[in-house]
């Protein structure tokens, strides 16, 4: 039984000692390490994340540079190694810009859902009763909800920049956290620590902030993962319809949109946009998993 | 809690469980129609500012009266008492951008969905229940490993990207069709019929050839959540002490397999289909959309991004309640089916 190495060690020890054996995150790293297609898309992560942010000094030209001469050129000709769509913008450069807005909306878009459904788990599971009650309809009604035509519909309203359309995600996308997270708090709530904590004096923020949430991190941690990727699938569906990141601001999404009308002259503008999306997202779901299997082997599936 | 048994009224444990989720779906289906009636009605531009937006000719006083007309001067709450009663006795409204009945709209595009939603639905089921088994009964192997990584790529695509590389590569580019034996499969880019088709076989090969495309791309994401679920509840199954009993006792593996382990694992699939049976029809919206399907997700798309919001209200509406209906039929069914659930 795998389990047995996670409760044994101390859990979330902020700084291991090395006199009291290896601690779970150092389990946890050494399983990680031996699950090849996660530590692949980590590293391809690293690689989109390097590339995303030094996006301004790699590219080749500004992102709203327009050669009018070269409109639809193709790969290679004219200094534009993946050509350029209809107004003459490098495609390449625009790959590389709408990179960072599609990791950006789709980190901070993860970061806020799972930051929110932390907070309603938490209170719902340790609080319980009345307080649970209302706050697990309230999860079951947001669940039950055609995410994608609210999220169209807010778009329309709200959409545009990043921030609404972070928000926007975040606002409807932290159920299934909410959900994994009071379980936890739950089942840890009835373990003997927390008792022993509460029996020694320990407040309620100490028990939630010290003996609870940190061992509720690692399903924590694996839905903020895999979240990432659902973020950016849903940021390039609705830039995709036109209510999402709004050009002249490149996102995946938008120029798949654009490039959809050229697919009969130039469809190599409507794969590379659409292929990035893939790989990004390909990438944190393979990691996502390897994350859960060295985290906490009991979450299969 | 224990109800005390009414003599009269010789209800089985199952029948007062699938009563009480009946009773629970009420409150749920009750909040998120406020929800999306709150959401669409405090959007900007009711009907009439859009009316306005078109026509400059139209006064102040005119909109006040239109408003008045209409109801919309009313405050939130009468408005959506006045909705509900309306749509509970099904009607639905009256659709602005399609000058049609919202219900017979609606009837006509659910049954173009339903062509889709049943042939991906299946196609997904077929594919997914033998790889998965398959994958599970032979771990690790190269076909396992495979199936997997298939897995990764049906949930990690985008669909509407599937759905435009598969319009080029089946409508625009198919080269194949250079080769005479492969010279039909050239697809149409998207759309439902060809017009004046005629009925009876001709319809239905016609019919076939437009939804291929479509119904493969809606399938795929089912397709690899399915064969996650069959992979991961066979591996639980075939570890199981029963199996090991079977096979331990002389039974063919065959048997074994088929009588003992499958019927198990099944069990939790039929949870995961019935759950996602709504989920194909709200993942439809995208796939419908780049196909040009006319179907209830193309018609979500179009009605909110065309600002007809008593037609995305409906069909908002619709979606939730299939999601909430298909709930209920996985509970049940897994009640039905799994003799040690609890009523509770």
């Amino acid at each position: 039984m795998a389990r047995n190495a996670a409760t044994v060690a101390v859990p979330a020890a902020p700084q291991p000692r090395s006199d009291i054996g290896e601690g779970y995150w150092q389990i946890a790293w050494k399983r990680l390490r031996k699950h090849r297609l996660a530590m692949a898309g980590l590293f391809v992560i690293f690689l989109l994340v390097a590339v995303a942010v030094s996006a301004p000094w790699i590219a080749p030209y500004r992102f709203e540079e327009i050669d009018l001469l070269n409109r639809f050129a193709k790969p290679f000709i004219a200094g534009h190694a993946l050509g350029t769509d209809d107004l003459g913008h490098d495609v390449l450069t625009r790959l590389l810009y709408a990179g960072r807005i599609s990791l950006l909306v789709g980190f901070a878009a993860a970061l806020s859902a799972v930051a929110l459904g932390t907070m309603v788990g938490v209170v719902a599971g340790f609080y319980g009763g009345m307080i649970d009650n209302i706050l697990m309809r309230l999860t079951d009604i947001v669940l039950t909800l055609p995410l994608f035509g609210v999220l169209l519909l807010l778009g329309r309203y709200f959409g545009g920049g990043v921030l609404p359309i972070v928000i926007i995600i975040g606002a409807f996308g932290w159920t299934v956290a909410a959900r994994l997270v009071r379980g936890e708090i739950l089942r840890l709530k009835s373990l003997d620590y927390t008792d022993a904590a509460r029996a020694l004096g320990a407040s309620e923020t100490r028990i939630i902030f010290r003996h609870l949430l940190p061992n509720a991190m690692a399903p924590i941690i694996v839905a903020a993962t895999l979240d990432v990727g659902g973020a950016i699938l849903i940021e390039a569906a609705l830039s995709y319809f036109g209510v999402g990141i709004q050009p002249p601001t490149p996102s995946w999404g938008n120029m798949l949109q654009n490039a959809q009308s050229y697919l009969w002259s130039s469809p190599l503008l409507a794969f590379w946009p659409g292929a990035m999306i893939f790989l990004t997202v390909l990438c944190f779901n393979f990691f996502g998993d390897g994350l859960r299997d060295a985290l906490d082997p009991r979450l299969k599936v | 809690m224990a109800a005390p048994k009414l003599p009269c009224l010789r209800t089985s444990d199952v029948q007062r469980y699938i009563l009480r989720r009946i009773l629970q779906m009420i409150p749920i289906a009750l909040g998120i129609s406020i929800l999306m009636f709150t959401l669409l009605t405090l959007a900007p531009g009711d009907p009439v500012d859009l009316l306005i937006s078109t026509d400059p000719r139209v006064r102040p006083e005119d909109v006040a009266r239109l408003k008045r007309i209409y109801g919309l001067d009313q405050p939130i709450h009468i408005r959506y008492v006045k909705w509900l009663g309306r749509t509970l006795q099904g009607d639905l409204g009256w659709s602005r951008t399609y000058k049609e009945r919202v219900t017979d709209l609606m009837k006509d595009r659910i049954a173009n969905s339903l062509w889709l939603t049943i042939t991906a639905f299946f196609l997904a089921l077929l594919v997914a229940v033998p790889v998965g088994i398959y994958s599970a009964l032979k771990q690790y192997s190269f076909w396992d490993y495979l199936a997997t990584t298939f897995t990764f790529f049906g949930v990690s695509i985008p669909v509407f990207w599937f759905a435009i590389m598969t319009i080029y590569l089946f409508a625009v580019w198919h080269p194949w069709t250079a080769w005479p034996p492969l010279a039909w499969l050239a697809l149409p880019p998207g759309g439902i019929s060809t017009p004046g088709v005629g009925s009876g076989l001709p319809f239905l090969l016609d019919r076939l050839k437009y939804m291929l495309a479509p119904s493969v791309v809606l399938a795929l994401l089912s397709m690899a959540t399915y064969t996650r679920y069959t992979r991961s509840s066979m591996l639980e199954v075939i570890r199981q002490d029963y199996v090991r009993t079977a096979r331990a006792k002389g039974l063919a593996e065959g048997t074994v397999i088929n009588k003992h382990a499958l019927r198990n694992a099944l069990i939790p699939l039929v949870t995961i289909v019935a759950l996602s049976i709504s989920g194909l029809f709200a993942g439809a919206p995208v796939t419908e959309t780049v196909f040009a399907w006319p179907g209830v997700g193309r018609l979500l798309v179009d009605s909110v991004l065309g600002g007809d919001y008593v037609v995305a209200q409906a069909v908002l509406m619709f979606l939730a309640v299939l999601v909430l209906i298909f709930n209920l039929v996985a509970d049940i069914g897994y009640a039905l089916l799994d003799p040690r659930i609890r009523y509770d």
